[in-house]
């Protein structure tokens, strides 16, 4: 049986999380092994979805003196920060490379069980009727279909890039609500109560194993090839400031004001 | 202009292409992207198309499109150069779902003569792929 790459990675700096990110899926197009990668922030951090317009950052005052990174993946803005973040990479011809809304609910349900495992009742939301509007700035604004919600309150979202058959799924969970995205509770907010992220994260790895059906194998830190890929993304592309402003696609730079109205 | 899909071929990757014989011994491929590729995105919100005049590389990305917070390159079946882009797609995503064989084209391409191209697939053989897919 294939085993699955487990990897947890320290806080880094945005550009450095989505450069191995795409370097994972670049190796999986190739046919590596599935792999599960959680990381962390070292600094809040607003991470665009792949077609946001980098403008409309100024939507969001509170994260206005945080860094900015654009993903590889759909969807909304996140801020990362108070959250613990997942990639999940699967090679092409994986049973749930092919599906995406397979894979949403795969991940996301297993998600729901840890949290109802530890009394939360969570749930995956029914999404909200597609118009042809953009929807709000922030991911966590937005309701689709096989988010994870707690009552009214997303708490877990996912999207996904998909090359050549392989697939990268992005995911993040709200913890707590950051000063940089107050209007955004976390779960322990919404449960009212300390939640150990160290114990979820381990329930839930236990969980996702049964369900990608391959064992983990653990330790194995990025070779010295990886860590060149992911430093020459770095360079070519998350590093640049153009790449965050229109997916570096002949733009100008331009300084963007914010709206000084509300003080913050 | 409505292809039946049963005459036209497909790449792996799920995009139709549609050759015919254009001035001067040269071909033209009008490539989309298939009804099966198409139902399993749903939901489309956004697509990015090549510049006319770009040349394309046979299993390269030409585009990208977007649904339910998924982003999927779409792959080039030949070598060649952008001739002509459908300009309505953008405004109307919908053409891609209700009509993908006609009205939900995507791009013209001039084939570079004797260029590279991706492997092909009659309806078929894609059609077996994407049924072993649903498994």
């Amino acid at each position: 049986m294939n085993s699955c790459r487990l990897l947890h990675h320290e806080p880094a700096i945005g550009a450095w999380n989505m450069a191995v990110d795409e370097m994972l899926l670049e190796r999986a197009q190739q046919g590596a092994a599935p792999c599960l990668r959680f990381y962390g922030w070292s600094e809040p951090t607003l991470s665009l979805g792949y077609f946001q317009e980098y403008q409309h950052r100024t939507q969001h005052a509170a994260s206005r003196n945080c860094g900015v990174v654009r993903r590889l993946t759909g969807g909304g803005a996140i801020l990362h920060d108070r959250e613990l973040t997942y990639s999940l990479i699967l090679p092409p011809k994986h049973r749930f490379a092919e599906h995406r809304d397979e894979l949403y609910r795969a991940v996301h349900g297993c998600l729901i069980e840890v949290l109802r495992q530890l009394g939360i009742p969570a749930e995956l939301s029914p999404g909200e009727r597609a118009d042809d509007s953009p929807g709000p700035f922030l991911c966590f604004q937005r309701r689709a279909l096989g988010d994870v919600v707690v009552g009214p309150t997303k708490i877990a979202g996912s999207a996904q890039r998909r090359r050549n058959g392989a697939v990268l799924q992005h995911g993040s969970l709200l913890w707590k609500a950051s000063p940089a995205a107050p209007e955004l509770p976390g779960l322990e907010d919404v449960a009212a109560r300390p939640i150990a992220l160290e114990t979820l994260k381990s329930l839930w790895i236990d969980r996702l194993q049964g369900v990608l059906g391959c064992p983990w194998r653990h330790n194995e830190p990025l070779c010295e090839k990886e860590v060149r890929e992911a430093e020459g993304l770095v360079k070519c592309r998350y590093a640049w400031e153009n790449w965050a402003l229109n997916r570096g696609r002949g733009l100008i730079a331009v300084k963007i004001p914010f709206d000084d109205a509300d003080g913050s | 202009m409505k292809l039946d899909p049963k005459s036209i071929q497909y790449t792996s990757t799920h995009e139709w292409i549609h050759l015919e014989d254009g001035p001067g011994g040269t071909k033209t491929a009008t490539v989309g992207v298939s009804d099966f590729a198409i139902q399993a995105l749903t939901d489309l919100v956004h697509i990015e198309l090549p510049e006319l005049g770009r040349t394309l590389h046979a299993g390269k990305p030409f585009g990208e499109v977007e649904s339910v917070k998924a982003v999927s390159d779409l792959y080039s079946p030949v070598e060649g150069e952008v001739v002509e882009v459908n300009a309505s797609i953008a405004q109307h995503l919908d053409l891609m779902t209700t009509d993908p064989y006609g009205a939900g084209w995507l791009i013209k391409v001039r084939v570079k003569s004797g260029g590279s191209q991706s492997q092909l697939l009659d309806h078929a053989t894609y059609k077996r792929q994407c049924e072993q897919a649903m498994e």
